[in-house]
């Protein structure tokens, strides 16, 4: 086990240093999420829409949108320079390669969904701070049920003649669930209703999460097998 | 079973179950008794609920030779896998055109977030990503492995958007037959739903049947050309 720990513990070092190095996919979805929040802001019409009761969308449209940006890229680096057949040919089992691909994609992401509440606060001028643990909570377990689906896709896609393209419309259908339960709790919480309120929504997300990160890491390596 | 004898089994279903449908509109059009509410309209229940079951049941055998494929890599489990996608998919297509006819009538809208209706869009979308992960990769193989795991994660899914669409109020009428205290629509009305359950499922078996023997025998031609060709 502790083998495995340390096999994982090195891609996504690996990765990291990379991603930290190149910049590639922090500086665009960074720059996506602050964009994303200028033209919602110029697409809303102040007068008949309150920023408050839309921000829990725009925050989860921007996560699932700027985080198939960033996540559709995951195999881009490896595919390049076939990398990735060392990475396969390498001891660490595929179910480790595919969980690293998922921790390094969530740092990613959830950065992207912090960042995306921040500015949108700051552009709309909406609060947040009324139950920011909980609203935190909720879009770290959106992260990661997202993460899990669209890392086993971008792998999929990769792997295909149309690459990117058909990612959306794989992923897509498979993230309703947690749309409608991420978006419903933090709207709530953003409103200031009690947690309590939005505990169901939580356990279902972490469910969700849960049960793709499983799937996730069984299915893998039937797509990248050779 | 030779491919040939799995063709004729298709043909005699697809033709049993193309008479069961002469039948079904027979029972739906002049048998059964007028619904008080809505009239005329909420005959197409009889076409409606039967497509949708035979939708679902067929996502159920496409992952269920989808999941069993990965393990045994058996060609003919994939076929079987992509013979029930294609059914499924034409018959979620039954679903979501007769729903907004029904819908129109009954609630004045083609289309409402309702939850069973929801869920049977995102069921057919996940259809189309299986068939376009099939037909994009250049390796055959391949795209059946990418095509199994697209319909192993759509099954695991459609519980969660299953229960999260219900989340949502539901306009949709409440469930009529399967309820803990028996059926409570009149006995005319489930006679013919049950003959349409069963008419629908024995076409899309013929027609599964059908498509299957049809993929067999393009595996046999490929193999043919490539033994002559060498």
């Amino acid at each position: 086990m502790s083998t495995y720990l340390r096999q994982l513990a090195a891609i996504v070092r690996k990765d990291l240093v990379l991603e930290f190095r190149s910049k590639d996919r922090l500086v665009a979805m960074g720059a996506f999420a602050v964009l994303a929040a200028v033209l919602f802001n110029f697409s809303l019409d102040n007068a008949s829409v309150r920023p408050r009761d839309v921000l829990a969308g725009l925050v989860w449209m921007t996560l699932v949108f700027g985080g198939l940006l960033g996540v559709g890229r995951t195999f881009h680096l490896e595919a390049e320079d076939d990398a990735f057949r060392g990475l396969m040919t390498s001891p660490a089992p595929k179910d480790a390669v595919y969980l690293a691909k998922v921790v390094v994609n969530f740092v990613l992401v959830y950065g992207l969904s912090v960042l995306a509440l921040g500015v949108f606060s700051l552009f709309l001028a909406v609060d947040v701070g009324a139950n920011l643990p909980g609203t935190l909570l909720v879009l770290a377990l959106g992260a990661l049920g997202f993460v899990a689906l669209s890392t086993l896709f971008a792998a999929v896609s990769t792997g295909t003649t149309m690459g990117e393209t058909l990612l959306p419309v794989l992923v897509f259908p498979l993230l309703l669930p947690m749309v409608v339960f991420g978006a419903g709790a933090t709207g709530r919480l953003i409103a200031g209703r009690p947690f309590a309120e939005v505990a169901g929504n939580v356990r279902v997300l972490g469910a969700f999460a849960v049960a793709a990160v499983a799937a996730g890491a069984v299915l893998f390596r039937f797509v990248v097998e050779e | 079973m030779s491919t040939a004898g799995v063709r004729r089994g298709g043909t005699a279903l697809t033709l049993i179950g193309l008479a069961g449908l002469i039948g079904l509109f027979w029972l739906s059009f002049f048998w059964v008794s007028t619904e008080v509410n809505q009239g005329v309209a909420q005959r197409i229940f009889y076409v409606h609920v039967p497509a949708a079951w035979t939708s679902f049941m067929a996502i159920g055998i496409s992952a269920l030779c989808s999941g069993v494929y990965l393990w045994l890599r058996d060609e003919r489990l994939d076929r079987a896998a992509l013979a029930a996608a294609e059914g499924g998919f034409v018959f979620a297509t039954i679903v979501l055109v007769t729903g907004p006819l029904w819908g129109k009538i009954a609630w004045g809208t083609y289309w409402t977030w309702e939850p069973r209706l929801t869920l049977t869009l995102l069921l057919w979308f996940i259809f189309l990503g299986y068939f376009m992960v099939r037909g994009s990769t250049e390796d055959p193989e391949k795209g059946k492995r990418f095509a199994a795991v697209v319909a192993l994660v759509g099954a695991i899914d459609i519980p969660f958007i299953h229960v999260s669409v219900l989340w949502f109020r539901s306009l949709h009428p409440q469930p009529v037959v399967a309820k803990a205290e028996g059926p409570t629509l009149p006995q005319d009305m489930l006679t013919t739903l049950l003959v349409g359950v069963l008419v629908f499922t024995v076409l899309f078996f013929g027609l599964f049947l059908m498509r299957y023997a049809l993929e067999g025998l393009r595996a046999e031609l490929q193999l043919r050309e490539r033994r002559t060709s060498s």
